[in-house]
């Protein structure tokens, strides 16, 4: 058996960074709590709770930032390691599009391309089945919640829907 | 004689046709979520709680805890015919389900284990009707020191049995209190946090906050890799185990229903921690250990009597305490607030129709389950053949859809969405996102506690020590965040320490 040696400290160490950023955050709402102003312990005001979560969290997120230091961790690279990164690239980037287009568009002018985009870009079935999924569902579901439940989804400058 | 004049009442209002229909949708979304790898009853139960708004509160919580309870029968399926956890309390049951199930002996892992759940599910009801009315007229004496106390410990426990570092775990806590806190200040009515948007101002909702968190961070994680299904494909027959298999499988179902119960009922634990908690004790107790992994019954009979044993005894807290004490019941404290109720000491006494009803659905729904996952697990087995690239972009849809539901609002939906994001980027990270969210529910209600209790005691602290039940949990909780220093406390964390994820 023979005692691991302490791994060196490397900047692209993701544990490191991800302690820096629940510190920046603990900051954060400590600076909120002190904003809101914290009261006294008699009579605790808007900012006590989260002035003290905020130190709690600097504390823990310090803990974590030492533990990478000392301990090491897997590097931001090595999380993604055999992952097909680019599907939930892909997804996200659609999710960020349609949240923007959805009021706008509304539902089913928004809807049916991010089905189709989602059908086609995650493991891409054929477009025989892709494209009347995409029309359907949407359409199944719009008529099922404005007939059946009374709820108006969004329907946008065109009013569709 | 009052626990059957109010079963009786409760089976009155269970058995109105409307809640046995309520009760059937619960249970079948619940195995049809247990069944499906990707999706589980957190994502199911927020995608339906703005549903529950059209009915009245009991068809409402009869349904999402039908999706509960249904989930756990549910996961068992996948288990075994796929060696793919339905859901994160079925993850045990792959390890000698899946093996039965490659050795010819699909049909007696599944029997054991919906007839395991049955006899488990019904004593866990037994248990919940005589505990909960007790504990109910002793909650009444809590006061707020009491009760944030208790939130602390839940808290506390649940940070401690999360997979991987507690600070990591404890800092998840620490945001989730901070996000729940966004909006008006209950006591003052100053806005926090809301940074001048006054889709803020009534704070963020549970159901964006969770669909984003378990439901899309769960499928952009599983987009990530080829999911390869090894799916049984041979006839399923003889469900019904043999007499063998019940010699073997009896004192697994008996010890796994007594532990699943016991550690359903304390704050944080849940069905995942009591599944993996019997397995490690079947493991201890057997004469031939090394059977298990290699399609041991009592690998299978155990966990899945605990967790649902496990999913019954979760209700106690809520219904006794008002405590949610993992985060499905924290969804489900979310259906009864949507409903203008608030579960704690008084619910029994002031609903009781409700308390007992939901109660006597259980039962209803825990033989529907028997009929659902037994005679009907063709029809299961069927769907597990549905492929991943169709299933995917519908979940999506259908997170989507039920986020906007819940509010009519499109925030709501961005909201998810940044969730969502946020949430592959946890687990990526190695940060859970399960004390978050219990968190996040716990929050407002531990700030208003402590407050109080401050204000009460004019600022004196002690007044968290010198009440007995208080001390009790905060010296626990002390325990458990010190207890992982000590290295031989360390190593027995990291046995129990699990994903209490989807």
């Amino acid at each position: 058996m023979t005692t691991p040696s302490r791994p060196a400290f490397r900047l692209d160490n993701s544990e490191f960074w991800t302690g820096i950023l629940g510190l920046a955050l603990g900051i954060f709402v400590i600076r909120a709590g002190l904003h809101l102003k914290l009261g006294s312990i008699n009579d605790p005001g808007s900012g006590y709770v989260l002035f003290y979560t905020g130190i709690l969290m600097c504390l823990f997120a310090a803990s974590i930032i030492v533990a990478a230091v000392t301990e090491g961790g897997p590097t931001f690279a090595s999380r993604w390691d055999g992952a097909r990164w680019s599907k939930p690239v892909v997804i996200i980037a659609a999710l960020v599009v349609y949240s923007v287009a959805l009021d706008q568009l509304g539902f089913l002018i928004s809807t049916i391309p991010l089905l189709l985009l989602l059908l086609r870009a995650i493991d891409p079935v054929r477009w025989t089945l892709a494209v009347p999924l995409a029309v359907l569902a949407p359409l199944g579901v719009w008529w099922v919640l404005k007939r059946g439940l009374l709820i108006q989804l969004p329907s946008g400058i065109f009013e569709i829907g | 004689m009052d626990v059957i004049t109010n079963v009786m009442q409760g089976f009155g209002v269970a058995l109105q046709p409307i809640n046995i229909l309520y009760c059937f949708i619960g249970v079948f979304i619940g195995t049809l979520v247990g069944v499906l790898p990707g999706i589980g009853p957190i994502s199911a139960m927020s995608l339906l709680l703005p549903i529950t708004l059209s009915g009245t509160p009991e068809s409402g919580i009869i349904m999402m805890a039908g999706i509960y309870y249904g989930s756990m029968y549910g996961g068992s399926t996948t288990s075994i015919l796929v060696n793919i956890p339905g859901e994160a309390a079925s993850v045990v049951t792959c390890i000698d389900g899946h093996q039965m199930a490659k050795q010819g002996r699909a049909g007696p892992a599944l029997g054991i284990s919906a007839l395991g759940s049955f006899i488990a599910g019904t004593f866990s009801l037994v248990a919940l009707m005589l505990v909960a009315p007790k504990l109910a007229s002793v909650a009444i004496a809590f006061g707020p020191a009491e009760y944030a106390s208790l939130m602390v410990l839940g808290l506390v426990v649940l940070t401690f049995l999360t997979q991987g570092s507690m600070a990591k775990a404890l800092l998840m806590a620490c945001i989730g209190i901070v996000l729940g806190l966004i909006g008006l200040d209950g006591i003052t009515a100053q806005p926090r946090l809301t940074f001048g948007r006054i889709e803020l101002i009534d704070g963020i909702g549970l159901v964006p906050v969770v669909m984003g968190l378990f439901g899309l961070a769960e499928v952009l994680l599983n987009t990530e890799q080829v999911i390869k299904r090894d799916i049984i494909n041979a006839k399923i027959t003889q469900l019904l185990p043999n007499k063998e298999d019940w010699k073997a499988s009896a004192g697994p179902i008996g010890r796994g229903t007594l532990l699943g119960f016991f550690l359903g009922i304390l704050p944080g634990g849940g069905a995942v921690v009591a599944s993996f908690a019997s397995y490690a004790l079947e493991k201890r107790l057997s004469k031939t250990p090394e059977r298990f992994g290699r399609g041991a019954i009592e690998g299978v009979a155990g966990p899945e009597a605990a967790n649902n044993a496990a999913a019954g005894g979760a209700f106690i807290p809520l219904m006794t305490l008002g405590i949610p004490p993992n985060v499905v019941m924290a969804l489900l404290l979310g259906a009864f607030v949507i409903h203008g109720l608030q579960p704690g000491p008084l619910l029994i006494t002031q609903n009781p129709g409700l308390f007992w009803g939901i109660v006597a659905s259980m039962y209803i729904g825990n033989v529907m389950l028997l009929v659902l996952n037994l005679p009907l697990i063709g029809m299961w087995v069927q769907l597990l053949k549905l492929p991943y690239n169709v299933l995917f972009p519908l979940i999506i849809l259908f997170t989507i859809i039920g986020v906007y539901c819940s509010s009519n609002n499109v925030f709501d939906v961005y909201v998810m969405v940044g969730f969502g994001v946020i949430g592959y980027f946890m687990r990526k990270f190695g940060y859970e996102p399960a004390p978050l969210v219990l968190a996040f529910v716990l929050g407002p209600l531990l700030e208003n506690n402590l407050r109080k209790s401050l204000i009460l005691s004019q600022g004196d602290l002690m007044t968290f020590v010198e009440r007995p039940i208080s001390a009790a949990c905060l010296a626990l909780a002390l325990v458990l965040l010190i207890g992982p220093l000590l290295p031989a406390f360390r190593k027995k964390r990291e046995l129990v320490a699990l994903d209490e994820g989807a």
